[in-house]
């Protein structure tokens, strides 16, 4: 249902319903007050008859003057009849308007009678033996009745009829701005990642169409960044095949050559540069992969002491840098719930990382904290250029390079980003104070996982 | 044919330089945009091979301001970036071609040949000049319908010469097209190259103009002697 047709239905039949109630009852009042009206109306009329009645002398004598009736013509619908009580079954009429039914025998006080096929509201006033009775017909009444709804009632109904078409275009004037808006975003071409045009829009959409641009921006945000991925990864992935190719051609043209030994040599050296490097790239992409597909279930291995690991790692790292790292707190560390290969990988490339990133003068330092939340924290610290806040965002993207000079692939945080999370923990990259970036591995400490896993 | 090659990769890089070289181009590597801008500020190039992933600025960046800066070098753009929309704005950006990674080395080397003609205004591969007829792709020569043989440099020279035949070149300049920035080049490596030349070719195909350099001349047939 269109909004602009609901909006009509709720409208207007509460409006109907609303007004029909409140012609109901005015017309309920109305009648009331009309009755009440005309029933004081006969009331007067019978005490002003029985007024006149009692100026005469002799009332009897009307009687006597004649056995018949005395018939007064008049014109508006009231009937009255003036009669005489001979006892309490004996009742004369003595004198009564024309058309006026036989009243003789009505009950004293207002009543409603029918009287030759005809209804009749009637009053009847006793004085002394004089009885004066005076009737409306209800029929005379309830066309009364029926031209005063007319009369106030069309106008009504037509007012309201009025009033629903007008709602109808006051609705689409309304709903203008919403049609305004949707315009807009039916013009907008796919991949357009202009911000919304200014739009004259009332003070209820404005929310609407905040909330409409910042949904585009984050949309337009995640193709940006998923645009980025699918280009780092073809960048990294195509730059080593490209080499290999390259290379194996070059070789073929020098052996198709004198004289070109020593190219075709040094090309065959060089493709095979290239295979070793599409090999290391597709290691990690496996590694990650592996560690992506079974993220769900914590490792369950034995405790691994922290600093251990750590050592173990600088170890691996130290086999070809000669560099003053240092480990801060071994005697602080306590066992943590990981796998201990993975875990010597993740730190192996955090202080991979620092080494490469950090001019080589400056110290790097693996700092072991226990935290209150039951986890440990190995922090990787450098003096490094650092990152910024939007790089810190990026840098576990999959082949982010936080400089494309320095050598590496772009999976190395990745990688420790998904050992971290597969064992519980998170992977936190921290500005250091001075200027260098904190890479800090926390993980769940072995002691606690059990309450963590089942508290 | 001097040939500009912006890439980052040294491997791959390696791979294109000793390639083309084998093809018999000459060719200059540079692996960042800065030194991108300082080399075609002190050298002249007949195209420039470009990758888009440098390390200091984005290759679109650096060519969309070499066209503004009024450069009209042939540049091909050599890149791992597929997506059609990089294609689009690559070529729509001021590329004269869009070469993807990884590529052919062959078709890369007629692509180059192919942008060099075009922006020498001809529409076929091999030029004809009196007698002489130099297939530039193949970098066959005949003279009078007889096949020449001619060194890599001779080549070089050759296909200078004929690119800009209406114009004097100084000798810096038939320097850069044949050595690139190779050092160690003797002073009179030029003058050897031309003796040659003109041996093979005829006395007139090189005309010096005093005090200013070289230029093209008629070519002859040269009796056996």
């Amino acid at each position: 249902m269109t909004l602009r047709l609901r909006l009509l239905l709720i409208i207007g039949v509460s409006l109907t319903a609303l007004w029909a109630l409140v012609a109901t009852w005015m017309l309920v009042d109305t009648r009331l007050s009309l009755r009440d009206a005309l029933d004081n109306r006969l009331a007067a009329s019978a005490r002003m008859v029985a007024g006149l009645v009692s100026q005469f002398p002799e009332p009897g004598d009307l009687v006597t003057a004649g056995n018949k009736p005395l018939d007064v013509v008049a014109r508006d619908g009231v009937a009255c009849e003036v009669s005489l009580l001979r006892s309490e079954v004996t009742i004369e009429t003595v004198a009564r308007t024309a058309g006026s039914p036989d009243l003789r025998h009505a009950a004293t006080g207002y009543g409603t009678h029918v009287y030759g096929g005809q209804r009749w509201r009637t009053y009847v006033l006793r004085q002394g033996d004089i009885q004066i009775a005076t009737a409306d017909s209800i029929e005379v009444r309830e066309t009364l009745v029926r031209e005063l709804i007319l009369s106030a009632g069309l106008p009504f109904v037509i007012a309201l009829f009025g009033s629903l078409v007008v709602l109808w275009f006051g609705i689409s004037h309304g709903l203008a701005p919403l049609e305004r808006i949707r315009a807009l975003l039916a013009a907008r071409r796919s991949g357009d990642d202009s911000p919304l045009p200014e739009v004259k829009a009332p003070a209820e959409l404005r929310p609407l169409l905040q909330t409409i641009e910042q949904l585009l921006e984050r949309l337009q945000a995640a193709i940006v960044r998923e645009r980025r991925f699918t280009d780092n990864a073809a960048h990294e992935l195509r730059t080593p095949l490209t080499g290999v190719k390259t290379h194996i051609q070059v070789a073929r043209l020098a052996s198709q050559r004198q004289d070109e030994g020593a190219t075709l040599e040094a090309a065959l050296v060089n493709a095979d540069e290239g295979v070793r490097q599409l090999q290391n790239i597709l290691q990690r992409l496996l590694e990650l992969a592996r560690l992506d597909a079974e993220s769900m279930e914590v490792e369950s291995s034995d405790p691994v002491d922290a600093a251990q690991a750590a050592i173990e790692a600088l170890e691996i790292v130290h086999g070809h840098v000669a560099r003053q790292v240092r480990v801060l707190g071994v005697e602080a560390s306590r066992p943590v719930r990981a796998a201990r290969p993975l875990l010597v990988a993740a730190l192996q490339n955090l202080i991979d990382n620092a080494i490469r990133y950090a001019p080589s003068t400056t110290p790097v330092i693996v700092r072991i904290e226990p935290r209150d939340d039951g986890m440990l924290g190995i922090s990787v610290v450098d003096e490094g250029p650092g990152m910024n806040e939007k790089e810190r965002s990026q840098a576990v993207t999959r082949f982010w390079r936080g400089n494309p000079k320095k050598p590496g692939y772009g999976l190395g945080l990745s990688i420790v980003n998904a050992i971290a999370l597969r064992h519980g923990g998170v992977l936190e990259l921290l500005e250091r104070k001075g200027g260098g970036l904190e890479a800090r591995l926390v993980l769940p400490l072995a002691e606690d996982i059990e309450a963590l896993s089942f508290p | 044919m001097h040939v500009l090659l912006v890439e980052d990769d040294p491997l791959v890089a390696n791979g294109i330089v000793v390639g083309l070289k084998l093809h018999g181009l000459t060719i200059d590597h540079v692996d960042t945009a800065s030194l991108a801008d300082a080399a075609l500020a002190t050298s002249y190039f007949d195209v420039c091979i470009l990758d888009l992933g440098l390390p200091d600025e984005d290759g679109m960046t650096l060519l969309r301001r070499w066209r503004d800066e009024g450069h009209s070098l042939p540049v091909l753009i050599l890149t791992a970036r597929d997506a059609l929309n990089h294609r689009v704005e690559g070529l729509l950006g001021g590329a004269d071609d869009y070469l993807i990674k990884p590529f052919n080395l062959d078709e890369l080397q007629a692509r180059l040949h192919v942008l060099t003609r075009r922006a020498a205004g001809r529409s076929t591969d091999c030029i004809h000049h009196g007698e002489l007829k130099f297939c530039q792709s193949t970098g066959r020569v005949w003279l009078a319908g007889e096949p020449v043989a001619l060194a890599r440099r001779e080549l070089s020279l050759l296909r200078a010469l004929l690119q800009n035949s209406q114009a004097i070149l100084s000798t810096g300049q038939l320097c850069d097209s044949v050595y690139g920035y190779e050092q160690n080049v003797e002073s009179n490596a030029i003058n050897v190259h031309i003796y040659h030349l003109r041996r093979k070719l005829g006395n007139n195909i090189v005309e010096t103009v005093r005090g200013l350099g070289y230029r093209l001349g008629p070519a002859e047939k040269v009796e056996e002697q």
